[in-house]
C-alpha cells in the first residue's frame, strides 16, 4: 500500500495519525501547481490529477507522487469519474481492501479536507447525518438557526465539500434512508425552521460499505440506485498481497513496540497463500478446487494473524515466528463457524497443506490446534 | 484503357472497416471485387447471395481424405469480406477469392500454424489449445504490427487503437483517403517489423494475391477493388505490381505442392467467432461489433438501453434513470481517459457500477449473451455436405453397419474387435445426440457381460443433427469428445458427471476424460452434501477396478477416487451428526455402498482411512442405524478387535439406552446377514439377553423392527440361529470360529488346509 514518503511534512505533532491532507500536503500542493486541466466546481484538483494522486507517478517538475492505492487504475478512474458527474460513490468490498483509505485520500485530494466524516455504527442516530440542537439555546430562544448544530453532511453541503460516510451498511436502515433526499434533491430540509440547506456545487458523498460480514443492513434499492457502486477487489497478485502484509506488519510491530523481529517473508507468504486459497476457493496452482469458509478471509485478517504470531513468538518463544505461532491465529481466523468451517479447514489441511512440500510443520501445528 | 486498381486494407470482422468499405465500393463502383479468401471455395461464392444464407457462417476448406485437416473462414454480417461479397453479387461485379489456396498449403501439423492472420484450424487444433496452456494467447499477437503503431500513439494494444480509430469512427470523410492512410500506416509498420514474414505462408500468399490481381487486369476489368487484410495492402499496389516482376512470384508459387481440397459452407456461431474459442483472428466482442454495425448514431445510449432491456428480461432491476446515469458515467470516464466517445470498456464499467450495483454476476451474463452473443448462422439446404457427415459415412461403411429406416436389432459381442468398434461408434453418436442406435431395454436379462444389444433405426432428421454436431469437430471421435467436454463444463450435479464419465468410458473418448475428471474434482470440492460425494464414489471405483476390461486407461480415475475419499472421510462424522430415521436409512445404504466399493479394490491406502473414520463414527453419538453399521463393517473387515466390538454391542444394548435407538443399532449391525451371530456366540448371547430383558410394552414397540431385521437373513441362517438359541447359548465359550475338539481333529484339518488354499486362491487372506 502506501510508502511513507520522505518529503511529506511530519511536523512534531503528537497525534497518532495525521490526516491525509496534512501528511501529503507537499504532494497535493505540487499537483495543484502543475495541474492545468479543467477542474469541476470547487475541486482543488482536476479529475486527472486526483487519479495521479491516488495511483502515484512523477510530475513534470520531477516531484514524486507516492502511490496511495496498489491495484487497478481503472477502479480509481471510475471512482473519480463518478464524483465528477456529481453522483454519490459507494465503495464496496471485504475488510482490508482499503475502502476507508481510498475514500480519505479522495476527499483530501478533491476538497482538501478529509475530516467531514460520519462513522456508521449500529447506534448511529439520524442526527448524526442531519443536524442536532444546542439544547440550552433551544430552550432559551426556541428553534433558531443559532440553536442548530449542523452535522458533517450539512457542513459539506454548505461548503461544497466531499463528505465521507464510513461503514454505511452498519447504520440502521431507517437512518440510511435519510440520505435519499440529500442525494436526489441535493437539499436538506429543516422542518423546525421551515428552511432548508441547499447543497453547494462540489458537495458529494463517498460511502464505504461491507457486503460480506455478518450483521450488516443491506441498502434499500432506493438508496442503492442513488449510488454508483465501485467494488474494491482483494489484491490481484500474490506478490502485491505479500508486500502489503509485510509492510503493515512491520509498521504495526513498531507501533505496538513488539520486540520480535519482522517475520520472515516465507512465513508471510505461507499465511497469505492460505488466505488467498481459501478466499478464492482454489489452490494457487489452480489444480484443485476448495470450499471457502464463512469468514471473509481478508488481507486485514492475514495482517492480524501475523502480528499475533509476532507477539506470541516474542513473549513466549525465541522471537522468531514459527509455524506453531501462526497456527492458532490461522485456525481462529478461518474457523468462525465451529461446525461448517471446521470441515472446510480439515479438508483443506488434508488435501492441500499435507501434500505441500515443506509445509509439514504447519500441517502438524494446525492439526494440534484443530 | 489501363485498369484502375484500388487496394482496400481492412481488419477482419471490423464493423467500421465494413462500413468504410461499403462506402468505398459505392464510390468506386468496381466491375471486379477481389477478396482475400480461399480460391478453393470459388464456386461457393454465389451461395453467399442466397436468401437462406444468414451469417455468421463459415467457409470450410478441408482435405477430403483427412477431414480433420481443415481450415475455417468465418464471416459475420459485419465482416468486410462478407459485405464485399454481397455487394459484388448484388451489383453483378465479378467476385473472386485471391488468397493462397489451401490446396497449395502443406497440411497443418497441429501447433506449427497458429496463424495470426485469419484462419482458425479445425476442431483438432482447438482441443489442442484448450489442453496446452503453456502457449500464452499473447504469443499469437506477438508480432502484431498494430501494436507497434498503437504504442506510438499511446494506446495499450493494437486492438484498442484500431478500434478507436477505425471501428468506432463515425466521420464521413472520403473513404478512399482513409484507405490510403491505412495503407501508409501499414507500410511504415511493415518497415518497423523488418522483412521477416510474420506468418508461415506470407510470401507465397502475397505472391498469389499479386498473381491474381495481374490476372484480373489481364481479363480486362476496368475498375478493380481488392479487399484484403490491412497488413497486406502495401505490397499489392499498382506500383509494387509494376516493380516486382511476375516471374519472381511465379517462382515462389511453383515450389508449392498441390493437394486436393473440398470446400463447403457451414453455420457458425458468435461464440466460435470470439477469441475465447481459440480462433486466431477472433474478436473479443462479436455482439458489440454487431451493435456497432447495426447502429450509426447514439451508440452508447442504444447499447446501454439494450443492456437494461436485457436485464429486465432476466428479471433484474434496471430503470431508465439508471441508464441515464450510466451514459453520463461512461461519457465522463471517456473524457477522463481522453477519448472522444465511450467505448466498450467505459460502457461495461458504467454498466457494472450502476446497473449491476457492482455485482459481477449479472455482468457475466451480459458478457456472454450480449457482448459475445449467441447468434447461430444458417445455410441454404442444398449447400455441400460437411466432413463429419463424410466421416460418419466412412465409418458406417468400414464397420458394415447398414443405414436403414427399418428397426433392426444388433447383438454385439464385445470380445470381437469389430463389434467393440461398432459399440464405440454407437456410443459416440449417442453422446452427440444422434440416437441412431438405442440400447435394448432387456439388456440385463442376458447373462453375459460381453453382450450389448442395440436397436438401429435411421431417421432422416439425423442428417440435420449431424451437420449441427459438425460444430463440435470434423470426425465423430473429435466431435464426441468436444461435446462431452462442453456438457461437463455445464453440468452442476456430481451424479450427472459420473454418469457422463461412464458414457465416456463406453464411447472410449480419452481426450475428454481429463476435462471430465478435473470437473468432477472441482464439483466434488464444492458439493454441498457428503451424500452426493458418497453416491459418486462407487461408480468411479468400479471404473478403477474394471475399467481395463474395455482397454481404457483407468489409472486416470485413481487420483479422483483418492480426493473424493479424503473429502468423504473429513466430512462423514459431522454429516451423520443429526439424522432422523429416513436420513439414517439413506446414510446406511451409502456407507454400505462406499464400503463394498472399497473392499472390491482391497487397497490399504483407501481402506485404512475409511475404517479409521468408521471407528470414529461408531464411537460418536450418531443414529443407531449408522453406528451399528459402522461396527458391523469393521468387524466383517477384521478391522477391529472382536472383543471391542462385543463391548460396543453390549454398551449399545445396555438397559440405560432408549429401546428405539438400541433396536436401530441392532438393525444397522445385523441387516443383510446374521452369519456374524453364528460365528461369535458371545454376540448372540448379548443380543439374546437384550431381547429377553425388554419389558413387555417396549418389546411390542421393538418387535416390528427386529422382525424386519431378521427377515433379511437367509432362511438357513435363521434356522441355525434358532437352533443355537434352543440349545442354549453358551456365553462362556471363548472365541468363535475356533474349532474345538481334540488334537486329532485339528491335525486332520491341517491336511485339508493346503488343498483348500489352492482352491480358494493363494492370495486370499
Amino acid at each position: 500500500m502506501s510508502k511513507p514518503s520522505s518529503n511529506s511534512s511530519q511536523t512534531a505533532s503528537s497525534a497518532m495519525r495525521e490526516t491525509a491532507e496534512k501528511q501529503y500536503a507537499a504532494e497535493l500542493a505540487a499537483l495543484a501547481r502543475l495541474d492545468d486541466r479543467e477542474r469541476p466546481p470547487r475541486w482543488n484538483l482536476s479529475p486527472w490529477a486526483v487519479v495521479t494522486y491516488l495511483m502515484g507517478g512523477k510530475l513534470k517538475d520531477g516531484t514524486e507522487i507516492s502511490p496511495k492505492y496498489v491495484g487497478n487504475k481503472r477502479i480509481i478512474e471510475i471512482a473519480v469519474a463518478t464524483l465528477a458527474t456529481d453522483r454519490a460513490l459507494l465503495l464496496l468490498g471485504v475488510p482490508g481492501t482499503a475502502k476507508s483509505w481510498v475514500s480519505e485520500h479522495l476527499a483530501a485530494a478533491i476538497s482538501g479536507d478529509s475530516t467531514l466524516m460520519v462513522q456508521g455504527t449500529a447506534g448511529t442516530p439520524e442526527e448524526a447525518i442531519r443536524y442536532g440542537w444546542n439544547y440550552a439555546l433551544l430552550l432559551a430562544k426556541g428553534p433558531t438557526r443559532d440553536a442548530l448544530v449542523p452535522g458533517p453532511v450539512m457542513r459539506g453541503m454548505a461548503e461544497g465539500k466531499i463528505v465521507r460516510v464510513e461503514e454505511l451498511t452498519r447504520v440502521p436502515s431507517e437512518v440510511q434512508d435519510t440520505l435519499i433526499t440529500i442525494l436526489s434533491e441535493k437539499t436538506m430540509p429543516i422542518p423546525e425552521l421551515n428552511e432548508e440547506t441547499r447543497a453547494t456545487k462540489g458537495f458529494n458523498i463517498i460511502a464505504s460499505a461491507n457486503d460480506r460480514d455478518r450483521g450488516v443492513n443491506e441498502l434499500s434499492s432506493a438508496l442503492k440506485r442513488r449510488f454508483n457502486t465501485v467494488v474494491l477487489p482483494v489484491p490481484d497478485s500474490m506478490d502485491d498481497e505479500v508486500k502489503i502484509v509485510h509492510q503493515r506488519v512491520g509498521q504495526m510491530g513498531k507501533a505496538l513496540e513488539l520486540p520480535g523481529e519482522i517475520p520472515a517473508l516465507d512465513e508471510i507468504r505461507r499465511v497469505v497463500t492460505i488466505f488467498r486459497e481459501l478466499r478464492d476457493g482454489k489452490s494457487v496452482d489452480g489444480k484443485s478446487k476448495l470450499k471457502s469458509p464463512s469468514g471473509s478471509m481478508s488481507t486485514a485478517e492475514a495482517i492480524s494473524v501475523m502480528t499475533n504470531g509476532m507477539a506470541l513468538a516474542s513473549h513466549f518463544g525465541d522471537g522468531k515466528v514459527k509455524a506453531a505461532d501462526v497456527a492458532s491465529g490461522i485456525i481462529g481466523a478461518i474457523v468462525k463457524d465451529p461446525v461448517q468451517d471446521k470441515v472446510v479447514m480439515q479438508e483443506y489441511l488434508e488435501t492441500v497443506v499435507k501434500e505441500r512440500e515443506g509445509w509439514k510443520d504447519l500441517y502438524r501445528a494446525c492439526r494440534e490446534v484443530l | 484503357m489501363p485498369s484502375e486498381l484500388h487496394i482496400l486494407g481492412i481488419r477482419h470482422h471490423g464493423p467500421g472497416s465494413a462500413r468504410l468499405l461499403t462506402r468505398a465500393l459505392r464510390a468506386i463502383e468496381p466491375d471486379a471485387v477481389l477478396i482475400e479468401g480461399p480460391p478453393d471455395a470459388a464456386e461457393l461464392i454465389s451461395l453467399a447471395g442466397h436468401a437462406d444464407m444468414v451469417p455468421p457462417v463459415a467457409l470450410l476448406v478441408y482435405d477430403p481424405e483427412v477431414p480433420s485437416n481443415a481450415s475455417y473462414y468465418p464471416f459475420a454480417d459485419f465482416s468486410p469480406e462478407w459485405q464485399a461479397m454481397r455487394w459484388g453479387l448484388e451489383h453483378k461485379a465479378d467476385v473472386r477469392f485471391i488468397d493462397l489456396p489451401q490446396s497449395l498449403r502443406p497440411p497443418s501439423t497441429k501447433k506449427a500454424d497458429s496463424e495470426a492472420d485469419r484462419e482458425c484450424e479445425s476442431g483438432g487444433n482447438d482441443e489442442c489449445e484448450a489442453t496446452e496452456p503453456d502457449v500464452p494467447p499473447a504469443e499469437r499477437h506477438r508480432q502484431d504490427p498494430l501494436d507497434a503503431l498503437a504504442h506510438a500513439a499511446g494506446f495499450a494494444d493494437g486492438e484498442a487503437w484500431w478500434g478507436r480509430l477505425i471501428e468506432e469512427r463515425r466521420g464521413d470523410e472520403n473513404p478512399l483517403q482513409v484507405f490510403d492512410a491505412i495503407r501508409e500506416a501499414m507500410s511504415s509498420a511493415r518497415a518497423e517489423c523488418g522483412s521477416t514474414p510474420h506468418e508461415p505462408h506470407e510470401l507465397a500468399r502475397e505472391a498469389h494475391m499479386r498473381k491474381s490481381i495481374r490476372a484480373a487486369i489481364k481479363d480486362g476489368f476496368t475498375r478493380i477493388a481488392v479487399v484484403c487484410g490491412a497488413w497486406h495492402a502495401p505490397v499489392l499496389t499498382a506500383d509494387v505490381l509494376k516493380s516486382s516482376p511476375a516471374k519472381a512470384d511465379d517462382a515462389i508459387l511453383k515450389q508449392l505442392v498441390k493437394r486436393k481440397t473440398t470446400a463447403t459452407w457451414i453455420p457458425w456461431t458468435y461464440d466460435r467467432l470470439s477469441l475465447q474459442s481459440g480462433y486466431g483472428a477472433g474478436i473479443a466482442s462479436p455482439g458489440w461489433y454487431e451493435h456497432l454495425w447495426m447502429n450509426h448514431d447514439q451508440v452508447s445510449t442504444r447499447w446501454l438501453t439494450k443492456v437494461a432491456r436485457f436485464m429486465r428480461e432476466e428479471d433484474l432491476d434496471a430503470s431508465p434513470a439508471s441508464v441515464i446515469e450510466a451514459v453520463r458515467l461512461a461519457d465522463s470516464l471517456a473524457a477522463l481517459r481522453g477519448r472522444s466517445i465511450a467505448g466498450l470498456d467505459e460502457l461495461s464499467e458504467a454498466t457494472l457500477s450502476i446497473l449491476c450495483h457492482g455485482n459481477p454476476l449479472p455482468m457475466r451474463v451480459i458478457e456472454r449473451k450480449l457482448i459475445v452473443g449467441n447468434r447461430l448462422g444458417h445455410i441454404p439446404e442444398h449447400a455441400p455436405s460437411v466432413p463429419l457427415q463424410r466421416d460418419l459415412a466412412a465409418q458406417q461403411k468400414s464397420l458394415r453397419l447398414k443405414v436403414s429406416a427399418d428397426d433392426a436389432e444388433l447383438d454385439l459381442d464385445l470380445r470381437k474387435e469389430t463389434d467393440v468398434a461398432r459399440s464405440r461408434l454407437l456410443h459416440r453418436l449417442s453422446v452427440l445426440g444422434i440416437p441412431w442406435g438405442t440400447l435394448a431395454a432387456d439388456q440385463k436379462q442376458r447373462a453375459s457381460t460381453f453382450h450389448e444389444v442395440w436397436k438401429l433405426q435411421w431417421k432422416p432428421e439425423f442428417a440435420v443433427v449431424v451437420i449441427e454436431a459438425a460444430r463440435w469437430g470434423n470426425t465423430i471421435v473429435d466431435a464426441a469428445a468436444a461435446c462431452v467436454q462442453d456438457q461437463a463444463s455445464k453440468a452442476q450435479e456430481l451424479a450427472q458427471l459420473t454418469a457422463l464419465l461412464d458414457h465416456v468410458m463406453l464411447a472410449d473418448l480419452p481426450g475428454a476424460i481429463d476435462t471430465l475428471i478435473s470437473r468432477i474434482q472441482s464439483l466434488s470440492a464444492v458439493a454441498a452434501t457428503i451424500g452426493s460425494l458418497m453416491d459418486a464414489l462407487p461408480p468411479l471405483v468400479r471404473i478403477l477396478r474394471y475399467g481395463n476390461v474395455r482397454k481404457t486407461d483407468a489409472a486416470l480415475v485413481e487420483p479422483l477416487v483418492d480426493g473424493l475419499l479424503a473429502r468423504i472421510c473429513a466430512g462423514l462424522v459431522p454429516a451423520c451428526g443429526s439424522l432422523d430415521d429416513d436420513a439414517a436409512a439413506e446414510m446406511h445404504s451409502r456407507i454400505d455402498g462406499v464400503s463394498s466399493a472399497l473392499s472390491t479394490l482391497a487397497r490399504s491406502e483407501f481402506v485404512e482411512p475409511w475404517h479409521h473414520e468408521l471407528h470414529k463414527l461408531g464411537s460418536a453419538g450418531v443414529h443407531g442405524l449408522v453406528a451399528g453399521r459402522a461396527w458391523r463393517i469393521l468387524l466383517d473387515a477384521q478391522a477391529c478387535d472382536p472383543e471391542v466390538a462385543a463391548s460396543r454391542i453390549a454398551f449399545a444394548l445396555s438397559p440405560g439406552n432408549d429401546a428405539a435407538q438400541a433396536s436401530a443399532w441392532v438393525e444397522g449391525f445385523l441387516r443383510g446377514s446374521g452369519t456374524v451371530l453364528l460365528h461369535d456366540e458371545r454376540l448372540l448371547a448379548i443380543v439374546d439377553r437384550w431381547v429377553c430383558s425388554l419389558p413387555p410394552e417396549t418389546f411390542e414397540q421393538v418387535c416390528p423392527i427386529a422382525r424386519r431385521t431378521f427377515s433379511t437373513f437367509a432362511k438357513p441362517e435363521r434356522r441355525t440361529i434358532g437352533e443355537h438359541l434352543r440349545r442354549g447359548v453358551r456365553a462362556a465359550q471363548p472365541s468363535a470360529g475356533v474349532i474345538d475338539g481334540d488334537d486329532d481333529d485339528l491335525a486332520r484339518c491341517e491336511l485339508v488346509d493346503p488343498v483348500l488354499r489352492l482352491i480358494l486362491g493363494e492370495q486370499m487372506p
